[in-house]
């Protein structure tokens, strides 16, 4: 490394030191001297004298996508030491041979200049951009020592866990059980707490799995699987509409998923339970479902045959604005197509403190309907971390008996352990209740982007003591870190293995990993040896781990590495008894969990609560071109899908003065922000829409640094007491010229 | 099938393009298109009406590959050609830049290059002369992008033309282009 690159211990400024940085970056990434570097893989000659792009290459791997959680299987094309291009692997189900947009943009996440390439510890306030270089050893040494001391003044509780749905996430957990915290975040409750703890009661599973093959019907209330890419259901969803399924989608908002549907019922937000309760009760009335499914495999159909019974669909169409006429219609279609039909259980329904509620009426018309099972109907969803792999040796737990921050299970009882209530461990951290916690440690998260109210989220990190961040980029949360500790990215690292339906999968570098990035398993296991929790971690280096989880199924590392994925040999399949893991062995339409925690065990109506006359319901949703809050800084998505906008509808615009293009604010009780105004047809008149990912408030990340505006930042902060949900639609906003 | 009997052509169903743009993102990838030029596009129609009556359609394209390519026809050094099979190709070496081609195509499909030249879609030439679908086709998660030959009845291409109602973009120009849109 030259002279003018940033060396271990010297302390520098993100912004001043760009220059260093880029040489700093040159200097590790080799052939990146070609000028103008598009986005990194510019690894032919120049286009005048070469313009045929390579066909040959030096060798193709097998591996995982992480451009989103979706896990698609990737074979990496790699020419001149570098990774050229990504296609998808067409023994993967989950890619089938394609990627979608973000997959194919993964170079432009491993070759981006500003991700970290080795640790950091803040030298200056949060926030500042003032770091110093440290090497691993310090750095470690130096995470270990704030952990003991926190433990060692407050107890393990002080500290708080959280990431979100990684493949070495087993260790994460595995690290902060054996630390002894029982802190711990994931990103569900601000997605879908509602819909798994919704199907974890009713069929004792999180998310029922869908058969498109065969499907006729089918019913979406938050999932714009056309926008939301999960690759394999979007491709079953475009190929079952080719094929003539019948499509139903309630969204307040035009969505390309609508315009993709047979029929789109623009809804009012808040307002699906209405319309399903509406739709169990013709149903049930009319007696358009599977008697003989609901004798053998049910409970409680009396129960909630008497809860539904005010619901008529003309008492819905008030609440939910869709003409009773269509309810009555849609649910004897629904009835007709059964049991080759199904309603989808969505993702993006957190966003009422009703939607609790929705998703169990949605999960019990599922189940009259008797589509369990059947072609085009709901299966048993896919066990991610069984498979039958080998599991790692250990030491049993140290006992916990601190109570939780988040609430469960003392506030939200029938939130699982390992799901949570992410968004009130930070007001426990802010209300120092039911104890003051004083540290974070973050691996591959974003809370200060993604939870509600951004700026509690910053006024909890000032409240600890010591925040430290894995992560492969200087995102919003490790830009106000204390350390930075950088994970190789996904194509430069192992991860624990992926088990999808009947087959196992590899994640495997493709190229050595970039400056000192290192893959998160020895990350834990150096930071567990120096916390004297070794015993936690039996495992010498990546490879040795996966051999291990490989050990039970006879196949070898090596084999499996060359092909990327294993199956083993398929056994006989069962046609035992249908049995659920619920309380009763049954699908339990009339829950007596919750009744036991004073909830009303058959879904009821739970009025939502309304914008004022001149606010609006602020939306949110996916986007093709990004995932969540992390892609943003990737050249090639930036390129096409570089900021957001606020969409309004026409007259409420025209009322306002605002034009397509405008400068607004959009103000809610928790903050406001400036952005442009889409000005469209496609919205409620009563709703704004905001993408979310965008107004990043790191400058660790030049792309995306300050670029549309944070949705995070007006989003109030409200609680589904049944499943912890965050209701996410339930901010209303004003919007006015800037 | 020799080279010379063959024609490549791309068959588009409208109905299963999602707007995703992963074909943008592989071809600027697989073809070292510069950040903010694109080889193809996905033209979006809509959403038109009134609310809550809508309609919304894209219309993915890249260049059409015209039998009867006017870029050809206006380039004074040669530069664009069109191969035995079909495919309108540049002659980097012998492009100098004129943009005369630019004005002519009536699909907008060229950019101009930051090193001077002239580019456009390949219907990746590379990938097929090695016996692969363009980078588009393959990764087209709604499967609304298929190719292959149309001098070949029993292709896939030729069996949706013979089975499909279809149409082309700006046919009364006379370009003859080889992008067949499925609706």
């Amino acid at each position: 490394m030259s002279d003018d690159t940033i060396q271990v211990g010297d302390v520098f400024h993100w912004e001043m030191s760009r220059r260093q940085f880029l040489t700093l970056g040159a200097a590790t990434l080799g052939a990146l001297a070609l000028g103008t570097i598009p986005f990194g893989n510019q690894v032919v000659q120049p286009a005048r004298n070469s313009h045929l792009p390579p066909t040959k290459f030096e060798r193709e791997v097998f591996t995982l996508c992480e451009q989103c959680v979706w896990r698609c299987g990737v074979r990496a094309k790699v020419y001149n030491g570098k990774v050229y291009k990504l296609d998808g692997n067409p023994n993967h189900p989950h890619s089938n041979g394609m990627l979608c947009p973000r997959g194919q943009a993964g170079i432009a996440t491993l070759y981006d200049p500003d991700r970290l390439q080795f640790p950091m510890v803040r030298a200056g306030d949060r926030g500042s951009g003032m770091w110093k270089r440290v090497t691993w050893n310090e750095a470690l040494d130096y995470v270990a020592g704030k952990l003991q001391a926190i433990k060692q003044q407050f107890g393990a509780e002080a500290m708080v866990f959280s990431s979100t749905h990684n493949l070495a996430q087993i260790q994460f957990e595995n690290l902060l059980r054996a630390y002894g915290s029982p802190n711990y975040g994931t990103q569900r409750s601000l997605c879908f707490n509602a819909m798994i703890i919704a199907n974890l009661l009713t069929f004792g599973m999180q998310e029922p799995n869908r058969d498109y093959s065969a499907a006729k019907y089918i019913i979406y209330a938050g999932r714009n699987l056309a926008e939301a890419i999960s690759n394999s259901e979007t491709q079953d969803l475009v190929a079952a509409i080719a094929r003539g399924a019948r499509v139903v989608v309630l969204d307040p908002r035009f969505t390309k998923t609508a315009s993709k549907a047979t029929e789109w019922l623009p809804i009012r937000p808040g307002t699906d339970l209405a319309f399903f309760l509406a739709m169990l009760h013709v149903l049930v009335t009319e007696g358009l479902y599977d008697k003989e499914f609901v004798a053998k495999h049910t409970i409680g159909f009396d129960q909630v045959t008497k809860a539904v019974k005010p619901y008529t669909p003309e008492w819905a169409a008030s609440k939910c604005e869709i003409p009773a006429a269509t309810i009555r219609r849609i649910a004897r279609e629904f009835a007709l197509a059964a049991p080759h039909a199904f309603i989808h259980p969505n993702w993006r329904t957190s966003n009422f403190v009703n939607s609790f509620q929705a998703e169990r009426a949605m999960a019990i018309i599922n189940a009259i309907s008797g589509n369990w099972n059947q072609p085009g109907g709901l299966f048993a969803g896919e066990d991610e971390e069984g498979g039958g792999l080998g599991s790692i040796p250990q030491p049993p737990y140290p006992r916990v008996t601190a109570l939780r921050l988040d609430g469960v299970p003392w506030k939200y009882p029938l939130v699982p352990l390992e799901i949570g209530v992410y968004q009130e461990i930070r007001d426990a951290i802010l209300a120092g209740k039911p104890y003051q916690a004083k540290g974070w440690f973050v691996y591959r998260q974003n809370p200060i982007a993604a939870l509600p109210e951004r700026r509690k989220t910053l006024q909890a990190f000032s409240k600890l003591d010591f925040i430290v961040t894995v992560d492969t980029t200087m995102n919003d949360t490790a830009w106000f870190s204390d350390v930075v500790l950088p994970e190789a990215t996904y194509l430069e690292r192992y991860d624990p293995l992926a088990v999808v339906g009947d087959g196992v999968f590899i994640r495997q570098p493709v190229v050595p990993a970039l400056g000192e990035s290192k893959s998160a398993l020895w990350i834990f296991k150096e930071l567990g040896t120096r916390l004297g929790l070794q015993d936690y971690f039996q495992y010498k280096d990546e490879e040795d781990y996966i051999r291990q989880q490989l050990k039970p199924l006879g196949v070898s590392l090596e084999e499996l590495k060359a092909k990327g994925h294993y199956r083993p040999p398929t056994k006989p399949e069962t046609h035992a008894e249908l049995k659920f893991n619920t309380p009763s062995g049954k699908i339990e339409l009339y829950s007596a969990s919750l009744a036991k925690s004073n909830f009303p065990g058959a879904p009821i109506w739970q009025e939502p609560p309304a914008p004022p006359a001149d606010q609006f319901y602020l939306l949110t949703g996916k986007v093709a071109l990004h995932t969540q809050f992390s892609t943003q800084n990737n050249k090639l998505l930036h390129d096409l899908f570089p900021t957001n906008t606020v969409w309004i509808h026409t007259k409420p615009a025209a009322e306002r003065g605002i034009k397509d293009g405008d400068w607004v604010y959009v103000e809610s009780a928790a903050g406001k922000v400036k952005i442009k105004a889409t000005v469209t047809e496609a919205i409620r008149p009563d709703c704004v829409y905001m993408p979310p990912g965008f107004g990043h408030l790191s400058k660790g990340n030049r792309v995306s640094y300050a670029q549309g505006a944070s949705s995070s930042e007006v989003h109030l902060t409200y609680t589904d007491p049944v499943s912890g949900g965050q209701a996410l639609s339930q901010t209303f906003v004003k919007v006015y010229k800037a | 099938m020799a080279e010379n009997q063959r024609r490549w052509g791309m068959v588009i169903e409208i109905k299963r393009c999602i707007d995703c743009k992963a074909c943008m993102i592989a071809c600027q990838v697989e073809n070292q298109v510069p950040l903010g030029k694109h080889r193809n596009w996905i033209g979006r129609i809509g959403p038109t009406g009134t609310f809550p009556n809508l309609g919304l359609k894209f219309e993915p394209g890249n260049c059409m590959h015209c039998e009867n390519p006017p870029c050809m026809r206006v380039c004074p050094t040669g530069a664009t050609y069109q191969r035995d099979d079909g495919l309108v190709l540049v002659d980097y070496a012998k492009c100098i830049g004129c943009r005369y081609c630019m004005q002519a195509c009536p699909y907008d499909a060229r950019y101009v290059h930051p090193e001077g030249f002239v580019d456009k879609c390949t219907f990746c030439v590379h990938r097929l002369d090695a016996g692969q679908p363009p980078a588009c086709v393959e990764t087209c998660i709604g499967g609304a992008r298929h190719f292959g030959d149309l001098n070949d009845p029993n292709s896939e291409v030729s069996k949706m033309l013979a089975t499909r109602d279809h149409y082309l973009v700006y046919a009364e120009a006379g370009t003859e282009p080889k992008i067949f849109y499925v609706t």
